[in-house]
């Protein structure tokens, strides 16, 4: 069962985790959507340390507009962005600004 | 803490979209690295990794990355010394005449 389903309300976590991380720093804390499950996956961030990766995280395509990722964005208000993000770096977002 | 790689959004000026031809050492250091994974001695997910802690990534081309981290990674496993590393790589430098 995956933790969220497309079309969720979603926060990237402002988490400033050390070592190697998959998500880039420029969405951390930024809201967007639930566009697509991807399968599970072992966790990358450990496998880069050796490590199993073991339990398989959920992947998630998460949608963001450009307006909410770039505070000076000047293109169309619709322009999105597409991430690949692990289902620990999510959260379910609850409203507010990004 | 953000790694040296995580470039994304950050000022960088136009992008350079010059190609160039893929050198010898190049084809070789990626054939090397790759040949590493399917023997099981290191992952991508680990080279990845070695790349994005060199002290002098910014400083280094996609495949000088490649050849840094792969090193740091057989070193960090065990699997050769840096000094057996810096031997050879005397060894061929004397052999091959290099500067």
């Amino acid at each position: 069962m995956t933790t969220f389903e497309p079309g969720d309300r979603v926060r990237v976590r402002p988490a400033d985790k050390p070592g190697h991380v998959r998500t880039p720093a420029y969405l951390r804390g930024k809201a967007g959507w639930v566009d697509s499950t991807l399968g599970e996956f072992r966790n990358p961030e450990d496998l880069a340390y050796g490590l199993c990766g073991a339990p398989e995280r959920h992947l998630y395509k998460v949608g963001f507009r450009q307006a909410d990722v770039w505070s000076d964005y000047e293109g169309p208000a619709d322009d999105r962005l597409y991430a690949d993000i692990y289902e620990q770096w999510l959260e379910p977002d609850r409203g507010g600004t990004a | 803490m953000t790694g040296v790689h995580d470039l994304g959004g950050s000022p960088g000026g136009p992008v350079d979209k010059s190609q160039h031809e893929i050198e010898d050492w190049e084809r070789l250091a990626d054939a090397v690295t790759i040949a590493l994974d399917i023997k099981g001695l290191k992952t991508t997910d680990e080279h990845r990794r070695a790349i994005e802690g060199l002290e002098n990534y910014l400083n280094l081309s996609y495949y000088e990355r490649w050849v840094a981290a792969t090193e740091k990674l057989l070193v960090e496993k065990g699997i050769l010394t840096r000094e057996e590393v810096d031997e050879r790589s005397a060894e061929m430098k004397r052999r091959w005449g290099g500067a």
